[in-house]
C-alpha cells in the first residue's frame, strides 16, 4: 500500500552489490559526465506580470494577484503553468488567490516526486486538486490552470488546459499550436473548484479530467507563450504573434524577459482602454451583450522559448 | 543463539577494547589471532580514511519504512515523503504541510478506550518509542553529525540509530528519561524551529542508513520534521571492501565474545579455575554482566539479592518456585544473560511459565530466525505474542515465522505484528488457520506486495475483540465477513485503509452483527456517508469513534443528532476536518455530550465562539478540545481561548499557518 513500498530485498541486495556498483560508478563517472554535459532540450523562460490592482496588491512570489504560475525543472522535463483564481468567490469572504497559488505550489512540489509522469500533465492537475483537499486549513475557491510539460527525452510538449487560460506556440512566423478556451458559457470558463460545505450542488465544479490536453513536439527555436485570459482577452492574437515572432531561437534570458515585460505592459494598457474593441469585448457582441474596451484582469505572462 | 550474540549496541565497543579477548581453548587461538589482526588493520585503516576520507553533508534520499503518517498515503502533504531533500520550511516554525507528522502526540490516544496494554512491559526501555521512520542517504560515511530539522513542536526525538555496513543497527544517540521530562510541554511551546543535533556515539562504523525513534509523550500537539541530515566523512572504497571481509572471516562465536563484557582470565587450568568462578565469583559475574541501563529496576534489585545471599547459602537452595517468581520479573534480555551463567540457571531461564507473553518490539533489532527459533523451543506456553517492528532488512525469514507459528500459534490470544515486513500472503494464511484463539489482531502499518493481502483465512477467526488493521490495504468481502463472524469485536480500527473499501457497507454491517463495538477508528476513510453514519449511530455502546477526515464536504444530517442520542458513553469523538458539521450539529454535541472527554473539531468552518463556550459548559468531562485551523477562531480570540483553557482546565488547541508565512 505504501508508495515508498518496502525494498528490504532490494537493499540487502544493494548492500551485496554495494562495492561492484560503487567501482561502477567510479570508473563510469566520465563519460557519464560528458553525457550530461551534452545539451538536453530545455526551455529558456521568464515571466512577468500585473495584478489587476496594482497599487494595492503586495507582491509575492509566484502571485499576480489571483493569479498565479510556477516553473519548475527536472532531469526528465521541464515544466511550466499558469493558474486563475475565479474572482467571484471574493463576496464569500474567501480570498481567490489562494486556490489558485496553493494548485500551483503543489504542482511545482509535485514535478519533483518520484511518480511524477512528465507524459501526463492532467495528473499533475488532478493529484494538485486532491491535495487540497488534504489540507488541515480548508482552502475553497476555484480556478482555471494550464500546465505544460516539456519531456526531455522526446522533445515533446505535453498540455493539459482548464478553463480559459491558455498558450500559443509559434514556429517561424505562424501559430503551429494553441489551446482551446474551455467554457461553460460567456464569460464562464471551465474550473476546478472546492466550494464551502452547503453550496456543493449550485457551484460549477469540473473535473481535472476534462481537461483538454495536446501533445505536440517541438522544434529548436519555438516560441511559447504560456497565459491567463487577462492576456488572450485583451490583446489581439495578430499582435501576439508579432512580437512573439521576434524572439524565435532567442536564448538571451534578458532579451526574452524584455519581450515578456512588453506583452504584459500591452496587456494592461490595452486592458484599462475603453475604446478599444478588444478579443473581449468582441466575443461579448457575438453573445448579444455591448460591450467595448478590455477587460481589466490579473495579468500573467509565462515567455519560453525551445532550447535543443 | 543467545540474544548477547547480537547485541548491537555493544558491537562497536570491541573496537575500543583491544584486550576484550577471551581464550576459553586452544581452538579459540586462531580466531583470536585473526582477531587481532583485524584490530591491527583496523588502526591503520583509520589513517588511511583520514588521507583519503573527506566531509559530506547529505539529506535524505528515500524513506524505507515508517510507524505512521498523518496523511493518506498518495498524498504529498504530512507524508513521509517529505523529508525526502533539503528543508523547504525550516527555520519558519507553523503547521506545514510540506514536512512529516505522525498521527498521535501526547497522551491522549493512550487514555482514550481503545488504548493497548504492552504485552511483557518489563521489556520496555525507560524512553518507550511510539514511531519510527527509516532513511536511506546516497553515499556511505562514518556518522560525525546528525541534524534533525524539527519545524513545529519539536523534542520528540529520542533515538538514533545507525544501520551499519556489516548489517548491525548502532544506537548513535539516545534520550535519557529526564532530558524527555525536561523538554516538557512548557517549554515546547517555545515556539521556534530547531535543527536538533545531538552529540553522537564515538564510532567508526559505515552507515547510510538512519532510524529516528520519537516519543510523543510530552508534545503538546503534533511534531512535525522537515529534514534530516547526516554528515560524516566518506570512506574508501577499499576500507570498506575490507570490513565486509572480515565479517565474512569471523563467525557468530567470536562476535559474541567480543560482545561479551565480562572477561576471566584463566589461563591454566582453566576447566577448574572456571568451577570455582562459577561457585564463588558468580555475584560479581551478574553485577558486571547487568546489560545496560535499559533494564528495569526490578532486575538490579534482583541481582542484589542474589548477591548479598551468595556467601551464605548456595542459589540452588531457593526454592525453585521462588526463583521462577523472581526471574519472571526480568525482560527477555537480562533471563538470556541469566541462562549464560550456570546450567542450574539455564534450566530455570528458560522454563515454559516465563515465556508466556513475548514482546520482541523492543528488540526489534536484535529479532531474527534464530532467535525466533530459540523462542519457539522455551514458550510452550505462549499466550501473547508482539513481534511488531521487527524483521526488516529480511532478518527474519516468513519460513521461520510460519514455522513459530505452527508450533506455537494455536494457544495465542493477542498477536502483534505492527510494520512487520517479512510478512507475505502465507503468513497471514497460516495466522488464520493456526491460531484460531485470538481475540486480539494487530496488523498495522502491513504493506506487502502485492498491496492487496491475501487475508481471506482470516474469515476462520471466530473470537475476535479487537483488530486492528491501522494502514493495511485488505478486501472488503473478507472484511465484511470478518464482521459478521466476529460478533464479540470491541475495538476496531480502519484508518487509512485503503479507498477500495465502501464504508457504508462497513458501517451496516457493524451496525447489524457488532453492536458490543467499543472503539472505532475510521481515520481517512473514504466513502463514508451521512448514511454511514447513520449506521454507526446504532452501535449504542460506543466510548469512541474517530471520523477525522471521513465525509468530506457532505452535509451531515441527522447523523451526528443520533449517534449522541444513542451512544451516550461516548467519550471521545473526532471530527477533524469533517467540513459538513455545522453550528446545529455543534448544539448537539453541547446538549448531548455530557461524557466526552475529548473533542477533535479541526478545520471545520463557520464555528462561532458562543458554540464553543456552549461545548465547555455543558461538557464538564472535557480535557481535550482541538480548535486549530477553524477559520471563525482567528489570532484575535487566542487570548479568551486561553482563558478558556485555564477557567475550565481543559487543554484546547489552535495551531494554524500565519497567513504571512505562506
Amino acid at each position: 500500500m505504501h508508495s515508498l513500498n518496502w525494498t528490504s530485498r532490494l537493499i540487502s541486495r544493494a548492500l551485496r552489490s554495494s562495492l561492484s556498483t560503487l567501482i561502477d560508478t567510479a570508473t563510469g563517472a566520465t563519460p557519464k559526465n560528458g553525457q550530461v554535459r551534452a545539451p538536453r532540450p530545455h526551455f529558456v523562460s521568464v515571466v512577468c506580470g500585473f495584478a489587476k490592482d496594482n497599487l494595492r496588491h503586495k507582491y509575492k512570489p509566484g502571485k499576480y494577484g489571483e493569479d498565479s504560475w510556477f516553473k519548475a525543472s527536472t532531469d526528465q522535463a521541464d515544466v511550466v503553468g499558469v493558474a486563475d483564481g475565479v474572482g467571484g468567490w471574493r463576496s464569500y469572504g474567501i480570498d481567490p488567490g489562494e486556490f489558485s497559488s496553493f494548485l500551483m505550489r503543489t504542482c511545482e512540489r509535485l514535478v519533483h516526486c518520484t511518480h511524477f509522469n512528465p507524459q501526463r500533465p492532467v495528473n499533475l492537475l488532478a493529484y494538485s486538486y486532491c491535495e487540497l483537499m488534504e489540507q488541515k486549513k480548508p482552502i475553497l475557491g476555484s480556478s482555471t490552470a494550464c500546465v505544460l510539460i516539456l519531456n526531455r527525452d522526446t522533445s515533446t510538449v505535453h498540455t493539459a488546459n482548464i478553463g480559459d487560460s491558455g498558450f500559443i506556440v509559434v514556429r517561424q512566423g505562424e501559430i503551429v499550436h494553441k489551446s482551446e478556451e474551455q467554457q461553460h458559457y460567456f464569460n464562464t470558463p471551465f474550473q476546478l473548484s472546492l466550494p464551502p460545505p452547503g453550496h456543493g450542488p449550485n457551484v460549477l465544479s469540473d473535473s481535472p479530467e476534462s481537461a483538454d490536453t495536446m501533445s505536440f513536439p517541438v522544434k529548436d527555436g519555438d516560441v511559447i507563450l504560456i497565459a491567463t485570459d487577462g492576456v488572450f482577452d485583451n490583446v489581439p492574437e495578430a499582435l501576439l504573434l508579432q512580437v512573439l515572432r521576434e524572439v524565435e531561437g532567442e536564448r538571451d534570458p534578458v532579451k526574452l524577459q524584455m519581450t515578456a515585460n512588453t506583452l504584459a505592459l500591452m496587456a494592461r494598457t490595452l486592458s484599462l482602454n475603453s475604446e478599444f474593441l478588444s478579443p473581449f469585448a468582441i466575443s461579448a457582441r457575438r453573445n448579444n451583450i455591448q460591450a467595448r474596451g478590455g477587460k481589466p484582469d490579473d495579468i500573467t505572462v509565462v515567455l519560453a522559448t525551445v532550447a535543443i | 543463539m543467545s540474544l548477547l550474540a547480537y547485541n548491537g549496541d555493544d558491537v562497536s565497543s570491541s573496537d575500543t577494547e583491544p584486550d576484550a579477548l577471551i581464550d576459553f581453548t586452544a581452538m579459540l587461538m586462531q580466531r583470536q589471532n585473526e582477531y587481532g589482526n583485524w584490530l591491527g588493520c583496523g588502526g591503520k585503516m583509520q589513517n588511511d580514511h583520514n588521507e583519503q576520507g573527506y566531509h559530506l553533508e547529505q539529506y535524505v534520499l528515500g524513506v524505507l519504512d515508517f510507524s505512521s503518517q498523518y496523511g493518506i498515503d498518495y498524498s504529498i502533504s504530512y507524508t513521509a515523503a517529505n523529508i525526502i531533500g533539503r528543508p523547504t520550511k525550516f527555520p519558519a516554525y507553523g503547521d506545514y504541510p510540506e514536512t512529516f507528522t505522525m498521527r498521535t502526540y501526547g497522551d491522549w490516544w493512550q487514555r482514550a478506550p481503545s488504548a493497548t496494554r504492552e504485552i511483557q512491559p518489563q521489556n520496555m526501555p525507560a524512553v518507550a518509542t511510539h514511531d519510527y521512520i527509516v532513511v536511506y542517504f546516497e553515499d556511505f560515511v562514518v556518522p560525525t553529525e546528525v541534524a534533525i530539522f524539527e519545524t513545529y513542536n519539536p523534542g520528540a526525538v529520542v533515538r538514533i540509530w545507525a544501520h551499519s555496513i556489516t548489517k548491525n543497527w548502532v544506537c548513535l544517540w539516545k534520550a535519557s528519561a529526564e532530558e524527555l521530562s525536561k523538554s516538557g510541554p512548557a517549554e515546547s511551546r517555545a515556539r521556534e524551529a530547531r535543527r536538533f543535533a545531538p552529540p553522537l556515539k564515538k564510532t567508526s562504523i559505515i552507515t547510510k542508513t538512519l532510524r529516528i525513534d520519537f516519543n510523543h509523550s510530552r508534545l503538546h500537539y503534533y511534531t512535525e520534521v522537515d529534514a534530516i541530515m547526516l554528515c560524516g566523512r566518506t570512506v574508501s572504497l577499499r576500507r570498506m571492501q575490507h570490513t565486509l571481509q572480515e565479517l565474512q572471516r569471523t563467525g557468530p562465536i567470536s562476535c559474541k565474545l567480543r560482545s561479551l563484557k565480562f572477561q576471566p582470565s584463566c589461563r591454566d587450568n582453566y576447566a577448574l579455575k572456571l568451577h570455582e568462578f562459577i561457585n564463588n565469583d558468580l555475584s560479581k559475574f551478574l553485577v558486571d554482566n547487568k546489560v545496560d541501563e535499559s533494564d528495569v529496576a526490578s532486575a538490579t534489585a534482583t541481582t542484589q539479592i542474589v548477591a548479598s545471599n551468595v556467601p551464605d547459602i548456595c542459589l540452588t537452595d531457593l526454592p525453585f518456585e521462588i526463583l521462577l517468581k523472581i526471574l519472571s520479573y526480568l525482560d527477555l534480555k537480562t533471563l538470556f544473560c541469566v541462562g549464560q551463567v550456570s546450567r542450574t540457571f539455564y534450566d530455570i531461564s528458560t522454563h515454559p511459565l516465563l515465556y508466556g507473553e513475548l514482546n520482541l518490539k523492543p528488540y526489534w533489532q536484535l529479532a531474527n530466525s534464530e532467535l525466533l527459533c530459540t523462542l519457539a523451543k522455551r514458550a510452550t506456553m505462549l499466550r501473547k505474542l508482539d513481534l511488531s517492528w521487527c524483521g526488516g532488512f529480511g532478518d527474519v525469514s516468513p519460513t521461520e515465522f510460519k514455522k513459530f507459528l505452527t508450533q506455537r500459534g494455536d494457544n495465542l490470544t493477542h498477536l502483534r505484528l505492527n510494520s512487520c515486513k517479512f510478512l507475505n500472503a502465507t503468513c497471514i494464511e497460516t495466522v488464520g488457520i493456526v491460531c484460531d484463539n485470538l481475540t486480539e489482531l494487530s496488523l498495522r502499518n502491513c504493506a506487502t506486495d502485492p498491496p492487496l493481502l491475501n487475508f481471506s483465512c482470516l474469515a476462520n477467526l471466530k473470537n475476535l475483540e479487537r483488530l486492528d488493521l491501522f494502514q493495511t490495504a485488505f478486501e472488503s468481502e473478507l472484511l465484511l465477513s470478518m464482521l459478521e463472524g466476529n460478533r464479540k469485536l470491541k475495538h476496531l480500527n480502519l484508518a487509512f485503509c485503503g479507498v477500495s473499501v465502501n464504508m457504508d457497507n462497513v458501517a451496516s454491517h457493524l451496525a447489524t452483527y457488532n453492536t458490543q463495538l467499543i472503539s472505532l477508528d475510521m481515520w481517512k476513510a473514504h466513502f463514508l456517508s451521512a448514511r454511514g453514519l447513520q449506521s454507526i449511530a446504532r452501535c449504542t455502546q460506543l466510548e469512541e469513534l474517530d471520523l477525522g477526515w471521513c465525509l468530506r464536504e457532505a452535509s451531515l444530517g441527522d447523523g451526528l443528532y443520533q449517534l449522541l442520542a444513542n451512544c451516550p458513553k461516548l467519550k471521545k469523538l473526532f471530527l477533524s476536518a469533517v467540513r459538513g458539521t455545522t453550528e446545529r450539529d455543534l448544539v448537539h454535541i453541547a446538549t448531548l455530550g455530557k461524557n466526552l472527554e475529548q473533542l477533535d473539531l479541526m478545520g471545520i468552518l463557520n464555528i462561532t465562539r458562543e458554540r464553543i463556550y456552549d461545548i465547555l459548559v455543558n461538557c464538564p468531562k472535557l480535557q481535550l478540545l482541538d480548535l486549530s485551523f477553524c477559520d471563525n477562531i482567528m489570532e484575535r480570540d487566542f487570548d479568551v481561548i486561553a482563558e478558556w483553557s485555564r477557567m475550565f482546565n481543559v487543554d484546547i488547541k489552535s495551531s494554524h499557518v500565519p497567513y504571512d508565512a505562506r
